[in-house]
């Protein structure tokens, strides 16, 4: 009855944090200098679902909250969700996979590349629009992010294998050169340096529906990729000889893994910018509270990470307003802190 | 026995370096089956290499006829578990996360583990006798039981073939018995074939059935302990003196090492040693450190002193066990005496079995030798012969022996005596 038991218990913290997800989304979609009701966004969110929808009346809101609800707020809401889903699934690969509790979904150098390509885009286009709209500094961050990866890849590359070690110091490598060149750019390039840095400690402000799409597809195709390795993660903590000779393809799943990471992480930094410690302190905290199984351990990081962002976003909306913080700057200050507590609390020598 | 394991002229390399050079054997299905060498001889580059880790770059390696390097890991992992020399897990994974891992090769990609999987897991904790850990963290349990852990997780692959590198090199000697102990069973029971990297040329030779010794990469010979592990094929291949003994239990080979000493110093000078019941043995080993030419008698054969002689090469004058001396090798003895330089006296007891042994002692001090006797005890205490034993030890005394109280006395004393 092992396996029952566990199973059950695998489902059920899947359940119960998918419940919190939605309770957060819709708390914080509540949240905003427009006070509207609690009641009345769920009265609003709950007429969109088809079927039931219709059996609730409209209430007796203004027309343009539909408009804050739907347009503004809840996109962004779920943007944030799904940005801290990738970041902390990202996480718990790369920690896995470099056996190293200090790596995260940056660690290879993704989000310095995507930082430069960001920068150059809005130096370029004087953070003004051009032919590729909204666009421009998601697809240079997405690119850049992506190039540096790519590159870092071939460097760790030793004939037919991956060295993981290799990769891990070409990262930090690849990293530093890139972020000098950052900041050289941004020295120089005097009033946009305060947008730049904006860009660069990570937000969600102004986003909308459209980045929603842009990210959602990487999110779900690399979620669903590194989900289908989950039972083999497990086995790759053993080291990689001792996994193959538990008939694991460990070259494959290292490229799979690697690309859906890469590909997750790049997609959510190039619409949020480099938000900080999503992706290293959720997996840690996670793998103390619901143990090592990535079959768990990997959803319930996707979860918690989306239930993280969206209220640290909210937090980041209300703490100064009416102006808004960076959220990169709320996730470091809880991060911090959160994380020194777990380091001092546990009492295990694993990470 | 059919042959479950080929292997055809490999050649490996770690780029330029060439580690196995042209090795060919085959292993046959429930056979136990170690592979010694010095280090740097390519053993644990052959264990990865009938692993599937590393591809020969020339041969072929056929499991079970079919090409391993042309199979699915998956397929191989069902037919072949690895145990490594030491696995460090720093995830508090239980025991029995780890154990039911073992599964991974015949589950598919969206299975989880069913009743028949955690089955198979419980029955090899059980023949492991981890079953009383499966709920403990891996991270909490000592080296024995967690080495014993990743046997269970080997055996829950229900392979027909463990390759193991150096299994127990880490482990205390009441483990190493242990783990060993357990491969032999299910190797015996279970028609398990075993392939083991050892270090411990004693722990190989107790407990395969042939042996593969390596050197500079290539095979040197293959076969049965008592065949493979030789004074010269050692010699040959570690370039280290060795006495090859019987085993006193299993008559297995049993090694013993020789100190270096015992190799290099060589002094001029004949000693004959009287002692007995293993009084003597630490004196004769560093009698022949020393370089000194020795001889001892007379003693029993079978006696402690009497096998330690045997094993140094030290001229015996030796008698039936059991039996006292007799006259006819009494006279043996005295024969000795008149060539040697220095007799030294161990501190044994006398009774009327060895009484003459003492007689000899007191002949060869009236040639004019120099004795030597080792006191560590009264006399008064270990003699049985109503005092006759005595009155000679003390005519020894009185006519001018040195007297001793410990070994390294003795050996400065015969410094100064040649």
């Amino acid at each position: 009855m092992d396996q029952l038991n566990r199973s059950l218990q695998r489902r059920a913290i899947v359940f119960v944090l998918l419940a919190a997800l939605g309770l957060a989304i819709i708390l914080c979609t509540t949240i905003g200098p427009a006070g509207i009701a609690f009641t009345d966004v769920l009265a609003m969110l709950v007429r969109r679902v088809p079927l039931i929808g219709s059996l609730i009346p409209r209430g007796e809101w203004p027309a343009n909250y539909e408009v804050i609800i739907f347009q503004m707020r809840l996109a962004r809401v779920v943007l944030a969700a799904l940005v801290g889903a990738g970041l902390a699934a990202s996480g718990v690969v790369l920690q896995g996979l470099l056996v190293n509790p200090m790596a995260d979904p940056y660690i290879l150098g993704i989000s310095q590349g995507a930082a430069l390509g960001a920068t150059v885009a809005m130096l370029s286009f004087g953070g003004t629009i051009i032919a590729l709209g909204i666009y421009a500094v998601p697809l240079a961050a997405f690119l850049c992010g992506l190039a540096t990866s790519i590159i870092v890849y071939h460097l760790a590359r030793v004939g037919n294998r991956m060295q993981m070690s290799t990769l891990l110091l070409a990262g930090i490598a690849a990293g530093l050169f890139l972020s000098s060149i950052t900041s050289y750019l941004m020295i120089s390039s005097g009033q946009n340096a305060h947008q730049i840095l904006f860009w660069l400690v990570g937000g969600f402000a102004g986003r909308g529906w459209d980045h929603v799409k842009i990210l959602l597809p990487y999110i779900l195709t690399g979620y669903f990729l590194m989900h289908l390795y989950a039972r083999q993660m497990n086995i790759i903590l053993l080291g990689e000889e001792p996994a193959q000779h538990l008939g694991i393809d460990v070259e494959k799943m290292k490229k799979v893994l690697l690309a859906a990471a890469t590909l997750t992480t790049a997609a959510a930094v190039s619409v949020s910018g480099v938000i900080a410690f999503v992706g290293l302190i959720i997996p840690h905290a996670v793998r103390i509270l619901a143990g090592p199984d990535h079959r768990v351990l990997l959803p319930a990081s996707a979860l918690t990470g989306a239930v993280f962002l969206v209220l640290a976003d909210a937090l980041a909306r209300v703490v100064a307003a009416p102006e808004e913080i960076p959220v990169g700057i709320i996730t470091a200050l809880c991060g911090g802190p959160f994380f020194i507590y777990l380091l001092r609390k546990r009492n295990h020598p694993d990470f | 026995m059919p042959v479950i394991l080929k292997i055809n002229d490999i050649e490996c390399s770690y780029g330029a370096i060439k580690v196995l050079n042209g090795l060919s054997f085959s292993i046959g299905s429930g056979n136990f089956t170690g592979i010694i060498g010095p280090n740097g001889s390519g053993k644990s580059t052959l264990l990865k290499s009938l692993s599937r880790v590393l591809k020969p770059s020339r041969g072929t390696v056929l499991l079970d006829k079919k090409d391993l390097y042309k199979m699915e890991t998956q397929e191989v992992a069902k037919k072949m578990a690895v145990v490594p020399q030491e696995t460090a897990i720093n995830f508090p994974f239980t025991v029995k996360d780890i154990v039911i891992m073992g599964r991974s090769p015949h589950l598919g990609r969206f299975q989880n583990e069913g009743e028949k999987d955690y089955a198979v897991a419980r029955q090899a904790m059980t023949l492991t006798g981890t079953l009383h850990l499966e709920d403990r963290a891996i991270t909490a349990i000592s080296g024995g039981e967690r080495q014993r852990v990743i046997i269970a997780k080997a055996l829950t692959q229900e392979p027909e073939i463990i390759l193991l590198d150096e299994p127990t090199s880490h482990l205390d000697i009441n483990h190493q018995i242990e783990i060993l102990g357990l491969l032999q069973q299910l190797n015996r029971e279970k028609g398990l074939t075993i392939i083991s990297v050892f270090h411990d040329l004693n722990l190989a030779a107790q407990y395969c059935d042939s042996l593969i010794l390596m050197k500079k990469g290539a095979i040197f010979s293959v076969g049965e302990p008592s065949k493979t592990l030789t004074v010269d094929s050692i010699k040959e291949v570690y370039g280290a003196n060795v006495l090859i003994r019987k085993h006193p239990v299993s008559g297995k080979p049993s090694i013993v090492l020789l100190t270096r000493k015992t190799q290099t110093c060589s002094r001029n000078g004949r000693i004959h040693v009287v002692c007995g019941g293993g009084a003597g043995a630490p004196l004769l080993g560093l009698l022949t450190g020393e370089g000194y030419e020795i001889s001892t008698g007379v003693l029993n054969a079978g006696d402690i002193d009497w096998e330690t002689a045997k094993v140094l090469n030290i001229v015996v004058i030796d008698e039936t066990p059991f039996l006292p001396v007799s006259e006819q090798k009494h006279m043996d003895n005295i024969k000795l005496l008149a060539d040697i330089d220095v007799c030294i006296l161990a501190n044994i007891p006398f009774g009327w079995g060895n009484l003459k042994n003492l007689e000899a002692v007191s002949f060869a001090q009236s040639l004019s030798k120099p004795i030597m006797i080792i006191e560590e005890q009264d006399i008064g205490e270990r003699d049985f012969t109503d005092g006759k034993a005595r009155l000679l030890y003390n005519n020894l005394k009185a006519k001018g022996a040195f007297v001793v109280h410990d070994e390294a006395a003795a050996l400065k004393q015969l410094q100064n005596l040649l």
